[in-house]
């Protein structure tokens, strides 16, 4: 698990590889951008799915 | 407790099996035990990590054991560590306090966890008239006598049936029967619907409740039944606890620890996580993107991460001639872990290495 809460979130941003598109996450503590895909039942995409219900908006790829 | 009238009624003279193929309402033959890794012979992630407990943490150290936890003042470490005053076992989850914490807010919590997916439980019989009672088996030693509480926990239907019981400063195998719940049926699926669950230090809003032992009852709104009248992990530097032969089957008695290979174990573990390095020479200057093949499927698309090495230090950047790359993207299917730099150049015949970890968890 990437993350413990939303509040460690700073963006999310789509990622097009193509044929499919997954997140890739920006931690506020000034980390890399992660790779999480868009599997609900992945832990991390559960994570930016509540951060996306808290209001917050994910940015289209590129 | 004792299991030695549970071993009489099973074997006759040398040893042989009597009576009917069935234990307690359980079954006899292999695969009794839904723990996966509860010998605690696997350990992917790492060894030992200290300076836990200042949040959720996770997976640290042995395969799927969660360290459930509230933020809290108390710190601790957790090991694999080897054994060797427990006949059968050579390992074990050792959880040492490194930082006391003796103020406690409402919200703390610590819990070892083991979370199951739904699919591996329908032989419970959960939600229907024939229930089955569900035996939790486990050794554990603790430099003093603590009571903690080992809850069965559903996801699927927020219910839990907590039950106390008491360590003490040798090895002790402790067996705790849950009756069967007629009560909400686990979906047939590979999300999380149940935990086995050790709760060693909590909260008022986790202890505030009333107690009632062996009974299935609603989570509701408050958590406060779960683990009333606990001792705490964290009330002095001197405590730690170790924990083995973890095991959960159906019946009502706890059969002897079921043993697997190390390769079984580890394949069962890699469902869930999994961790590798890889090497390549690219030929292509504006673009790379790379894949590796998981050895085994993942439970749902994992969380792919790319690293210099094996230290972990870092994700998102991995070895170019020996130099870091910075800028990777990274992807997952349930098969493949994927990187990507499609910014910038690569140099034509690069020599790429990394180190990946897909992780899957409930």
């Amino acid at each position: 698990m990437l993350f413990n809460k939303t509040d460690e979130i700073k963006s999310v941003k789509k990622y097009d590889w193509g044929t499919y598109w997954n997140y890739q996450v920006t931690p506020k503590d000034g980390g890399n951008p992660k790779g999480v895909p868009n599997d609900p039942a992945n832990i991390d995409c559960q994570m930016i799915l509540e951060w996306v219900a808290e209001g917050n908006t994910i940015e289209d790829a590129d | 407790m004792t299991r030695a009238s549970d071993t009489a009624k099973l074997l006759g003279a040398g040893g042989s099996i009597l009576g009917s193929l069935d234990v307690g309402g359980g079954q006899i033959g292999g695969r009794r035990n839904i723990v996966i890794n509860g010998a605690m012979g696997v350990a992917q992630r790492s060894a030992s990590v200290t300076g836990l407990g200042d949040g959720d943490e996770g997976y640290v150290t042995l395969d799927r054991f969660r360290h459930t936890a509230a933020a809290s003042a108390g710190r601790f470490t957790s090991a694999q560590t080897a054994i060797s005053d427990l006949p059968g076992f050579l390992n074990c989850l050792h959880l040492d306090c490194t930082t006391a914490d003796t103020s406690i807010a409402a919200t703390e919590l610590l819990v070892l966890e083991h979370r199951i997916e739904g699919q591996d439980l329908q032989q419970l019989k959960k939600g229907t008239s024939s229930a089955e009672s569900i035996t939790v088996s486990f050794y554990m030693k603790t430099n003093a006598e603590f009571v903690f509480m080992c809850v069965l926990n559903d996801f699927d239907n927020n219910r839990v049936n907590p039950q106390k019981f008491t360590t003490t400063t040798g090895w002790t195998r402790h067996s705790i029967t849950f009756v069967g719940d007629t009560t909400g049926t686990i979906n047939d699926d590979n999300a999380l619907s149940l935990s086995v669950s050790i709760y060693l230090h909590a909260g008022s809003n986790f202890t505030g409740g009333t107690y009632a032992a062996n009974t299935w009852q609603s989570r509701a709104s408050s958590d406060n039944m779960i683990a009333p009248g606990i001792g705490s992990f964290y009330s002095s530097t001197d405590n730690d606890v170790k924990l083995t032969g973890l095991q959960m089957e159906v019946g009502s008695v706890a059969t002897p620890f079921e043993h697997r290979s190390f390769g079984e174990e580890l394949a069962l573990c890699e469902r869930y996580y999994e961790e590798g390095d890889m090497s390549v020479r690219s030929s292509v200057n504006t673009v790379a993107r790379l894949a590796v093949q998981y050895r085994v499927e993942k439970r749902a698309t994992p969380t792919f991460l790319v690293y210099y090495d094996s230290n972990k230090t870092t994700d998102g950047v991995v070895n170019r001639g020996n130099s870091e790359l910075t800028g990777c993207a990274e992807s997952a299917t349930a098969n493949f872990g994927n990187w990507e730099k499609n910014t910038g150049g690569n140099t034509d015949s690069a020599d790429f290495a990394w180190y990946w970890t897909a992780s899957a968890e409930l």
